[in-house]
């Protein structure tokens, strides 16, 4: 009776909306994000950046800016050379080739410092800094710097860095590739004969970034009596920034501490090692003072890591019911300058997913990585997936139309059947798990698809433009890379302390996504310790575990199983005192609401009381207990695989999300202008940790899909220079452009990890190039237009029309 | 011309004397010279609105006016209008709707709430979506900052009733 009576008193959270603990801060405009930390006595950096998207430099002079009164102290790329102990900038995020040879690409990989020594590559690239007692002082004297350059033929675009006689970005490499990668399964030549049709298309998706609406800043304070380095980094990877100072300011016995403070998005835009990195710990080091500096949106635009801009050029074998027998794909991905390998990570992680959620057994890729002079390439949220979902939710649909049959037949007859999972892809990643028939067959009939055709018929006839798109997008979460720093696990120390608080170290950090009431949800059911008594802190190199940060949607995958596992093992112990102290058998004990409570007797033993044991009474502790109630756990990703299989393949990815859409759009063939009308999205990501959290971050997922559907594009002009370098012409959704969307949630558990939790925060993102692309074809059926890219802006819809029209007079 | 200037400013209901070069920006003066970071920068080209305060009640982005231009004005800041124990109602409704997820744009959007609820106590879905599309947000895609401002229409009436 007892006991019952007490398991209504059992913290349950997981799986329930929480409001967030870590907000209160930031409503209060309290919150500290790296631009907000002040010192007395600290200097303010400028940075000089190239205005030229490909030169060698001559003359960087630094005399007249360093006479201004309130300069303290300058510094350019020659000044670099002549300090033995500064050294390149550290590759990231892959650190070796692939120990097995096997699957890693091969990568060309470049010495760069952190600011150009004797040649400039991309319009934005650091060349000098300045450090003076006032922002407006350093960007005074920045103006002072008088520099001298000789200008080489900029290279725009992959189809000239190609070319025979293309100038060079890296002389030595002798050609502008600097990632070669191909991947290959079953018979493409075979499945071809088989096939009724084989179409070719050329699919394409434009450059574009994730601007989070805070800016990079980096601090850094220097104690030379100590060599301590403290660095507060606007950074999704504190751990490996760390090392990575280290490496590239080789000061012996430097010590590094770098922290995440509260960050305002991060995107994937700030998952690398950037120059500024080094740079501002640098100029701590040599000046003594503490340093600051903070991008402006306009540097940021200039210098942040732009992503997709691949082009497919594609074939695909099908019969004539919509079976696709096989997939050939060519990839040409224009990476920019080769600073970071983030971008050279993206592009291998299209080629193993452009088969989606379906059942493709035939599939050749080839990647080519192409620097060009413009910035360089990196991660941006959807990474990799958004082109691949976008090529073959496309395709579909172009499929289809050639075959004159319903799109979402097309889908049908190829998905992964529920009962396939774990399926193992042609490429070798194992997906977890799916439901995507009824996925999307909810989206159909939330959507009313049917009742839309109609309409449209209806509407067409009186000269309304109306189209519906659908699509099924994966957006495979918690990647490893072999060679990389992405390690395959995830670690996370619990503390529980003698008056029963719990500190938990993560080992990643976070960027607004809710990780600290995320934790607190699951260390309360899971401990049975109030959600107030726990705190949450991550985003510290020294303080956390080591850790490879935060990307790829893995803390729900790993760090949540990391935690709910520590928290078992910590339970185990729990119960081994009170067992003792009881004088009862461990397996009739129960943990409920801060007590461990025999089921046999009701008798019980405050957690109070089990951690005085613990730390204070351990003679009273089990023979063998170790004294202490706290553990370091490392939780290695089951679904994750090293070794290769008998074809040579690894398994890099370990949940597979996904997202089924419905899209209807009005188009207004006279502006190009595209309204949407409706917008259905079915979301997968397993089982949710907190819905309320999911629903919002995955809102925001759509949102960027939308910008990047509909209008975000960066765009160079053919001298290298960025025309879109601020929100004034990079186009961000604003609230007017967003529509309403309709959300519904299905839970198809993850089996791989013991919450059932799938990534999630991504997925959004990838879907609406995809769905808003195929409806806008459909819109436009009559001028018989095609629709082989995204953004879809006005001018680039006009164009569209406009040539059919041409073509058809 | 006059490098530095002398200007009376209250912010938040406090007086402040502050010498003040004649290029320095508002929103520097918030929070370089008088600490308050509550205030955002998210661009320098006045397209984002992470730096929207309340000046004599109206809504300024704080980057795009000079600090001797607030000389003689009354300035809030999201520092001003909510403490720890009682949050203001739009600070109440963006934590119960969820509506921040890193929370840079955040400051701005409730001064820009703050300022539309004080011309409209009552304002439709519509005309909060239209009035809050001078302020960027990367995180949340809008419409729970929609829904919060519309609660917190609500919560600030029954608040008057009472």
């Amino acid at each position: 009776m007892q006991v019952e009576q007490i398991q209504k008193d059992k913290i349950s959270l997981i799986g329930k909306t929480v409001l967030k603990k870590e907000d209160k801060e930031v409503l209060l405009g309290r919150a500290t994000y790296a631009a907000d930390i002040n010192f007395p006595d600290m200097l303010y950096v400028g940075i000089l950046r190239s205005p030229y998207a490909h030169a060698k430099i001559i003359k960087i002079d630094l005399t007249k800016a360093l006479k201004m009164p309130g300069v303290v102290f300058g510094i350019n790329g020659q000044d670099l050379l002549k300090l033995d102990f500064v050294k390149p900038l550290p590759p990231f995020p892959f650190q070796s080739i692939d120990p097995f040879k096997r699957r890693n690409p091969s990568i060309k990989f470049f010495n760069h410092y952190c600011l150009a020594t004797d040649k400039v590559r991309f319009v934005g690239e650091p060349i000098a800094a300045i450090a003076a007692t006032s922002p407006e002082i350093a960007e005074d004297a920045l103006e002072e710097i008088e520099t001298e350059f000789e200008l080489l033929q900029p290279v725009t675009d992959v189809q000239t860095a190609l070319s025979p006689n293309a100038p060079l970005l890296y002389e030595e490499w002798g050609d502008n590739i600097a990632l070669r990668f191909h991947v290959l399964g079953g018979n493409i030549e075979e499945s071809f004969k088989e096939a009724d049709l084989i179409i070719e298309e050329e699919i394409r998706m434009s450059r574009c970034t994730g601007t989070p609406l805070e800016t990079r800043s980096v601090v850094a304070k220097y104690d030379a009596d100590k060599k301590n380095l403290i660095v507060w980094d606007t950074t999704q990877i504190p751990h490996i920034i760390a090392l990575l100072i280290k490496k590239a300011l080789k000061i012996p016995e430097l010590k590094v501490r770098v922290i995440q403070p509260r960050i305002g998005g991060g995107f994937g835009q700030k998952w690398g090692l950037y120059p500024e990195e080094v740079l501002i710990p640098l100029i701590s080091i040599l000046t003594g003072k503490p340093v600051k500096w903070t991008e402006s949106r306009t540097e940021h635009m200039h210098a942040i890591s732009h992503a997709r801009d691949q082009i497919h050029k594609i074939r695909v074998g099908v019969k004539k019911d919509g079976k696709i027998l096989g997939i050939e794909d060519k990839i040409l991905a224009d990476i920019g300058a080769a600073y970071y390998q983030g971008g050279h990570a993206s592009i291998v992680t299209t080629a193993f997913f452009v088969p989606g959620a379906y059942k493709i057994q035939n599939y050749k890729a080839e990647v080519l990585g192409i620097v060009t002079n413009k910035a360089p390439f990196g991660a941006h949220r959807g990474f990799g997936k958004s082109e691949a979902a976008f090529v073959i939710e496309r395709l579909i649909d172009i499929i289809a139309y050639r075959l004159s049959i319903d799109p979402n037949e097309v889908r049908f007859k190829n998905f992964i059947k529920p009962e396939e999972f774990p399926y193992i892809s042609v490429t070798g990643n194992r997906y977890d798990s799916g439901n995507y028939k009824t996925a999307l067959e909810l989206a159909m009939e939330i959507g009313k698809y049917w009742w839309w055709r109609k309409r449209q018929a209806e509407l067409r006839s009186q000269g309304k433009y109306i189209g519906i798109g659908t699509a099924l997008v994966i957006e495979p979460s918690s990647s490893t890379r072999m060679g990389s720093y992405n390690a395959g696990y995830y670690s996370v120390h619990i503390r529980i302390d003698p008056d029963v608080t719990v500190n938990v170290f993560l080992s990643g950090g976070e960027e607004g996504q809710g990780h600290k009431t995320s934790t607190a949800q699951i260390i309360a059911e899971e401990l049975q310790i109030p959600f107030e008594k726990v705190n949450v802190f991550e985003g510290d190199s020294l303080l956390c575990p080591i850790g490879s940060g935060s990307y790829s949607s893995r803390f729900s995958v790993v760090g949540t199983s990391a935690i709910i596992m520590a928290c078992r093992a910590l339970k185990e112990k729990i119960l081994g005192i009170a067992s003792k102290a009881l004088q009862q058998p461990k397996d009739d004990l129960e943990l409920i609401y801060g007590k461990v409570i025999s089921k046999r007797d009701g008798s019980s033993i405050t957690l109070e009381e089990i951690a005085q044991i613990a730390y204070y009474e351990i003679y009273r502790l089990p023979e063998n207990f170790e004294p202490g109630l706290e553990i370091l756990y490392h939780y290695r990703d089951p679904n994750i695989d090293f070794y290769p299989d008998e074809f040579g393949r690894v398994k890099m990815f370990s949940s597979v999300p996904y997202d089924a859409e419905m899209t209807v759009v009005e188009v207004n063939p006279e502006t190009g202008f595209i309204k949407i009308l409706e917008f259905v999205s079915v979301h997968d990501c397993g089982k949710m940790l907190n819905p309320l959290i999911v629903e919002r971050q995955h809102l925001g997922a759509l949102a960027h899909g939308f910008g990047i559907a509909l209008s975000e594009e960066i765009i160079y002009d053919t001298n290298g220079q960025l025309l879109s370098n601020n929100f004034l012409n990079y186009l961000i959704p604003t609230s007017q452009e967003i529509p309403f969307v309709k959300i519904h949630h299905i839970e198809t558990p993850n089996p791989f990890t013991p919450g059932g939790f799938k990534g999630a925060g991504e997925t959004g993102t990838v879907g609406p190039p995809a769905s808003i692309a195929n409806a806008v074809e459909d819109a436009l059926r009559p001028f018989g237009v095609k629709i082989r890219k995204v953004p879809l802006t006005p001018i680039y819809i006009r164009q569209l029309i406009k040539e059919t029209m041409n073509k058809t007079v | 011309m006059k490098k530095s200037h002398v200007i009376n400013i209250n912010v938040n209901g406090k007086d402040y004397t502050v010498t003040v070069e004649s290029r320095l920006l508002l929103v520097d003066l918030l929070r370089r010279v008088l600490g308050l970071t509550g205030t955002h920068v998210g661009c320098d080209t006045t397209q984002c609105g992470a730096c929207t305060i309340i000046m004599d009640g109206m809504t300024v982005k704080s980057c795009t006016i000079l600090a001797v231009q607030a000389d003689g004005r009354k300035i809030l800041t999201i520092e001003g209008i909510g403490s720890e124990n009682k949050l203001h109602p739009l600070q109440q409704a963006f934590h119960e709707k969820l509506a921040l997820q890193c929370g840079y744009c955040t400051p701005g959007m409730i001064m820009n709430a703050y300022a539309l609820l004080l011309n409209n106590p009552n304002p439709t879905k519509e005309e909060i979506r239209r009035a809050i599309s001078g302020n960027l947000c990367r995180c949340t895609g809008y419409w729970p900052i929609i829904e919060a401002i519309e609660y917190a229409s609500k919560l600030l009436s029954k608040n008057l009733e009472k």
